[in-house]
């Protein structure tokens, strides 16, 4: 008798540890599907077995930015990565004309003040590691932004504010945020990559193991070298073309191109020198990609310094071939624009007009009448009896370094000096903080969350993230405007206003529109790049057989 | 021809070659008939050489053979220059260490001895750093770093001296110190620095140039060699020609150079007689 009890005991120990166990092992804390989950996680191991021998690899060759991070609520650049390696997913996503589709929301609807929205979360979609997600898990993910998310540079804050009630109804399957400020469009911002959905539950490591829903799970990641990715064999919208990605991080550019030549990668993005990309673009055994983004490359017009000058100003952007350096000089990287919104964006760039158009000849006529003139005959035009040289910051991100060389060659043809300095993005950004340019080569994305509001801000009077010391009272009462208005056609109408009072006032020297590339070997197909810059690894990609 | 003739030959011969070097840089107008090194047609960029470029044009168009020539001004005056400054501060404080000894000779060996604590260049970038990259403040940073070597050298040659018999008689028989310097020490010290300032010129102009290629020497648009390199690099395959000519200019001023010092040695040596 007291033998049974004793196995009995064992028995239920055992028991107990083995449910104990299964729970550590799955962590979904809702008992209900712990059952399911088991046998997902016996299928995954039996399928890792068999994609050993002879599973499908993509070798994936990319730049290391934020340190290899992939935590969305940590720093900007990390959530790209999250998003970018095919880890995290947000409730929505852009698509190529940069509007806005569902993915792990299917319906929405909104209050008609624009402060009370409430998503449909997607049935059956299930985080990597087997859980559920639930709403209650999205309203999580979105709280733990603010809780770990606060000393970073991700600022979730930009595209949901802190004051936002988050609730989760698990039975409807719906979020509901209410917010205190009205959004024009909420669903844009939570297409952000800081926004993406991870299981908090169960993410042990976010730094190099966040667990999303993405089609890709990091597996392992090596400081330097990079991750390796393997299927998420829980994926909720059809099956993952590959088994694993090796992904590894190559910082020139150049090295790129070479790694892809002797085959030690399929595939990379964004290889930014104009050779190598012309050189591959003629192989046939290559395949690129290259697709209008929506970043811009500009040069910051200081308006605190000599530049306040009007006259200079317009001189300077007219005496610039831009359209030359971005067909020529940068072979293509850039498409040739004259405003600061990429004109393949649904913002009227063919209903702007530009006074300053290329010409040399009008700009020296413009600087005489004004009386810029060299008068000491050394060649350069005086401005208040001094030399002009112009400072122009710069640092070799994207082409922007050539193209301040570029101007600095231009501009010494109507006799304006340019001191070209080259430094790291960090000192540079200091040295725009601080002002001490008068021209400062910028990349800015513009319609990162499918709206230019936040972008348009670096010209806005009252601004902090106003580095230029820009200020028009015109433009000024549109952005006000802007931040109040709801209706779509009319906001646009609002930002095409805003951008023509730039481009009339000369107060940014665009250089152009800064177009993604992916290139693939023929062991590859469908490697397509994006408008919207943080989708890279896609169930698209898919081997070429 | 003995031994003798056919050192002087050859010496005779690197000099003329040097002089051609430092007459190509004195006349660079005349040899690029003109052209501007640092102005081009953006829309000429990446041409092959031949067709109206000898040696090809870069990524804003302008003309590689001109810049080359144009680079030689820059490479030289700062070669020298850091030579020169080198040579003058070094031997002056190396002298003066070894003839006077005791605490002015613990205060500047010891800081000849920090300095030397740092590897070279790693020092001279974090010089130029700190002060901000310019072709200026690179022939400052390298200057920084090599003094050390002349000084050490200065010390040892009139320490060698410094107890003769006749060092000692002259200063008895009432020889003032600037005297006993210049007169006694100098003359003993020269030879030997010569040599080893004429054999450091391409070594100098190498490091300006790793500099100038790690972007901490001349600024764009300068035509510099090092910088011309760094510019050239991302198109090392597809435009090989922005690398092989300033490439070769750097290898054949600095062969003869280093070749023209080492023949002088050969002559200035008093070892081999």
């Amino acid at each position: 008798m007291r033998q049974k009890k004793r196995i009995l005991k064992k028995t239920l120990v055992l028991g107990l540890a083995a449910t104990f166990t299964a729970g550590v092992m799955t962590g979904c804390g809702s008992s209900s599907s712990s059952g399911t989950d088991a046998s997902g996680a016996a299928d995954s191991a039996s399928e890792t077995t068999t994609s050993d021998d002879g599973g499908k690899t993509l070798t994936f060759g990319c730049q290391n930015y934020g340190a290899g991070g992939i935590d969305p609520a940590v720093e900007t650049n990390q959530a790209w990565n999250c998003m970018r390696y095919g880890i995290g997913q947000c409730l929505f996503q852009f698509d190529d004309t940069m509007q806005v589709q569902p993915w792990l929301c299917d319906s929405y609807e909104v209050s008609d003040d624009h402060k009370t929205w409430t998503f449909h979360i997607r049935e059956g979609v299930k985080f990597s590691d087997g859980c559920d997600m639930t709403a209650q898990s999205v309203a999580d993910s979105f709280k733990r932004l603010f809780t770990d998310g606060e000393s970073g540079s991700s600022a979730p804050e930009k595209y949901l504010e802190k004051e936002a009630a988050i609730t989760a109804d698990d039975a409807a399957g719906t979020v509901t945020i209410v917010t205190q400020t009205a959004y024009p469009d909420l669903t844009k911002n939570l297409a952000y990559p800081v926004m993406a959905i991870v299981d908090v539950a169960d993410t042990q490591d976010y730094a190099h193991g966040t667990i999303g829903t993405g089609p890709y799970v990091a597996k392992e990641y090596t400081e330097e070298v990079g991750y390796t990715l393997t299927a998420n064999e829980n994926y909720w919208d059809g099956e993952v073309p590959y088994d694993s990605v090796e992904l590894l991080y190559m910082g020139d550019a150049s090295a790129k191109a070479m790694a892809l030549k002797s085959g030690q990668v399929d595939l990379v993005e964004n290889i930014t020198t104009v050779s190598d990309l012309e050189e591959l673009e003629a192989d046939e055994n290559y395949t690129v990609t290259i697709a209008n983004g929506v970043r811009c490359g500009f040069a910051y017009i200081n308006q605190g310094g000599i530049l306040g000058n009007k006259d200079l100003r317009e001189a300077v952007i007219q005496a610039v071939d831009e359209k030359t350096m971005c067909e020529t000089t940068v072979g293509g990287l850039y498409t040739y624009g004259f405003s600061v919104l990429p004109s393949n964006l649904a913002y009227n760039y063919d209903k702007l007009s530009n006074p300053f158009e290329y010409n040399q000849e009008e700009a020296k006529a413009k600087l005489d009448a004004a009386g810029i003139v060299d008068s000491d005959g050394d060649g350069i035009r005086e401005l208040d009896g001094e030399n002009i040289s112009l400072k122009f910051i710069t640092y070799e991100n994207r082409a922007l370094s050539t193209f301040a060389e570029g101007t600095q060659q231009l501009l010494a043809e109507i006799g304006i000096g340019v001191e070209v300095n080259n430094m790291d993005s960090e000192s540079e950004w200091n040295e725009m903080v601080n002002g001490n340019y008068d021209l400062c080569s910028s990349n800015w994305t513009t319609v990162g969350t499918g709206d230019p509001t936040e972008y348009l801000d670096n010209w806005y009077g009252k601004s902090t993230a106003n580095y230029c010391g820009y200020e028009n009272e015109e433009y000024d009462k549109l952005y006000e405007q802007l931040l109040v208005e709801l209706d779509d056609a009319k906001r646009t109408e609002l930002i095409t206003q805003m951008q023509q009072v730039l481009v009339d006032d000369a107060a940014v020297l665009v250089h152009g529109y800064y177009n993604s590339s992916m290139i693939s070997s023929k062991a590859v197909a469908n490697a397509n790049i994006h408008t919207a810059d943080y989708y890279w690894l896609t169930t698209e990609i898919t081997p070429a057989n | 021809m003995d031994k003798k003739t056919f050192k002087k030959v050859t010496f005779i011969i690197w000099c003329a070659l040097a002089a051609a070097i430092i007459l190509t840089a004195i006349f660079a107008p005349v040899v690029t008939g003109g052209v501007d090194p640092t102005s081009g047609t953006l829309t000429d960029a990446l041409k092959a050489p031949g067709q109206g470029h000898l040696f090809g044009t870069d990524k804003l168009g302008r003309d590689i053979f001109t810049r080359v020539i144009y680079g030689a001004r820059t490479s030289l005056t700062a070669a020298f220059s850091v030579v020169i400054l080198v040579f003058c501060v070094g031997t002056l404080l190396g002298i003066l260490a070894g003839y006077f000894g005791g605490i002015v000779d613990t205060i500047i060996m010891r800081i000849a001895d920090m300095m030397i604590a740092f590897p070279g260049l790693v020092l001279a970038i974090a010089v130029a750093g700190i002060m901000g990259a310019s072709i200026k403040n690179a022939v400052i940073a390298i200057s920084l770093v090599t003094w050390t070597k002349y000084a050490r050298l200065a010390r040892s040659l009139v320490l060698k001296i410094r107890n003769r018999d006749y060092v000692a008689a002259a200063i008895v028989t009432g020889s003032k110190t600037p005297y006993m310097l210049v007169r006694y020490m100098l003359p003993n010290v020269l030879p030997t620095m010569i040599i080893t300032a004429a054999t450091d010129i391409g070594g100098m102009m190498l490091e300006l140039a790793g500099l100038s290629f790690l972007g901490f020497g001349a600024q764009p648009p300068t035509p510099e060699w090092g910088l011309m390199l760094n510019e050239g690099r991302s198109f090392m395959q597809a435009a090989p020609w922005l690398m092989i000519y300033p490439g070769l200019a750097i290898f054949i001023v600095v062969v003869v150079f280093n070749l023209l010092g080492d023949s002088l040695r050969d002559i200035l040596d008093p070892r081999d007689e």
